[in-house]
């Protein structure tokens, strides 16, 4: 009540970290490397390609000393590929890019969405990384002219973002007051949209349910202390094997 | 559950239920109407949740309570079954402003498996009817507003959440637009 925000990140921060992601440009003019804090960007020597944070590419292309090359799976026949797998899949969201092997020394750091080069040009062209939503959006809206048919990109987009908001929420039938709900593949501007819902059907459900909830840790309890193996414990069991 | 300044809380304690007297009590008439009377044995009254939950409660008198509580209207078997028929026609807020609230009250003080699964089932069906609605922003106005209106606060409240993101988003999406 006290905080004037939501819990969660809204959609203008989720955006600015969205702005860390990678993407190819094309510069058309020189520019030294620059040395800044969150570490050191290439040197830009006109015709050849070179991966930048989106937030640079966006100010380049829009001072027009570059242009940005899409990431392969916003061309359109990747993203129809997509939208067909999830209007006829009914269940789940079409999967995430596949992780690239882990390197094989033990210091090697894991993987995460904003270090992967999921946008560059030489992304996987068959999967949605956890910011396409952002990305698309904003080179549609600045780097339209770089796109071959930016419409029915603009279009296929609409389209996703309508079937897998569906999906989110027909998925909140499904749910039970301790249950979860399979978010595998959904991006970080559709979690943001989702969570304020989820959360409060969750929510709710456990209210309902809070007497049966006692019930069962009164019960547990009593196994407990009566020497028998709780069944709590065993679910804990289960949910790790899996 | 809930702070203690909660307003809901407080709301959904102050809902009637009905209670049946056990003991005849001299002077407290004034409960139902009679001034200066008695309540007498077997008198039902409506009492709100909090005083008859305390009522029911206390045994100082020889083991047997005082009051007797007896399920509220809005969780009558009648509505249960409406609501296991189609729970998107029941007009939640005319039986109890705090529907579920309630609910998880009653709860509490007695075992029903059937009515927990019930109360889920229906909050789950409308909650997908109001993420719905709430993505449709003609949704609240035209052929949803009977539904609408037929909301308990706690739906209402998810509604509201459902709807504000939804406009971040969207809000967002006309603001690159604009840059």
């Amino acid at each position: 009540m006290a905080l004037p925000l939501p819990p969660g990140l809204t959609p203008p921060e989720i955006a600015f970290l969205c702005e860390m992601e990678l993407v190819t440009v094309i510069p058309r003019q020189r520019l030294e490397g620059l040395e800044l804090l969150g570490g050191r960007l290439p040197p830009l020597n006109p015709p050849h390609r070179t991966p930048l944070p989106l937030w640079l590419a966006l100010l380049l292309k829009r001072q027009r000393r570059a242009n940005i090359l899409p990431p392969p799976w916003l061309a359109p026949h990747s993203l129809t590929a997509i939208l067909d797998h999830e209007t006829n899949k009914e269940e789940g969201f079409s999967p995430p890019p596949r992780l690239p092997p882990l390197a094989a020394s033990s210091t090697a750091l894991a993987f995460s969405p904003p270090f992967l080069a999921s946008s560059t040009a030489e992304a996987a062209p068959d999967a949605l990384p956890y910011h396409w939503l952002e990305i698309g959006e904003m080179l549609l809206e600045a780097a339209s002219d770089d796109f071959e048919e930016p419409d029915s990109v603009r279009k296929l987009l609409r389209g996703l973002r309508e079937v897998r908001m569906a999906k989110l929420r027909k998925g909140v039938e499904l749910l039970y007051a301790d249950g979860g709900i399979q978010l595998n593949g959904v991006g970080a501007m559709e979690v943001s949209e989702g969570r304020a819902f989820v959360t409060g059907v969750i929510d709710n459900l456990r209210k309902i349910g809070a007497s049966r909830e006692q019930q069962r840790k009164d019960r547990d309890r009593e196994d407990r202390e009566n020497g028998y193996p709780s069944t709590a414990d065993y679910d804990d069991d289960e949910m790790e094997m899996q | 559950m809930g702070s203690y300044y909660d307003v809901d809380a407080i709301l959904t304690d102050a809902q009637k239920v009905p209670c049946t007297f056990e003991l005849t009590v001299p002077g407290l008439g004034y409960i139902e109407g009679n001034m200066s009377g008695d309540v007498k044995q077997g008198s039902k009254v409506e009492l709100p949740l909090w005083l008859g939950e305390m009522l029911a409660l206390s045994q100082s008198l020889n083991t047997s309570s005082l009051v007797t509580l007896d399920p509220p209207s809005a969780l009558a078997p009648r509505v249960l079954n409406a609501l296991k028929a189609d729970p998107k026609t029941v007009d939640l807020r005319a039986l109890a402003p705090h529907f579920y609230n309630l609910g998880a009250r009653i709860l509490d003080l007695w075992d029903e498996e059937e009515m927990i699964e019930v109360l889920s089932d229906t909050f789950k069906a409308r909650a997908a009817v109001i993420a719905d609605q709430a993505h449709n922003p003609r949704g609240a106005l035209g052929e949803g507003a009977d539904f609408m209106r037929g909301l308990d606060e706690n739906e209402r409240q998810l509604f509201r959440a459902a709807h504000d993101s939804a406009k971040a988003v969207r809000a967002w999406m006309a603001d690159i637009k604009k840059k």
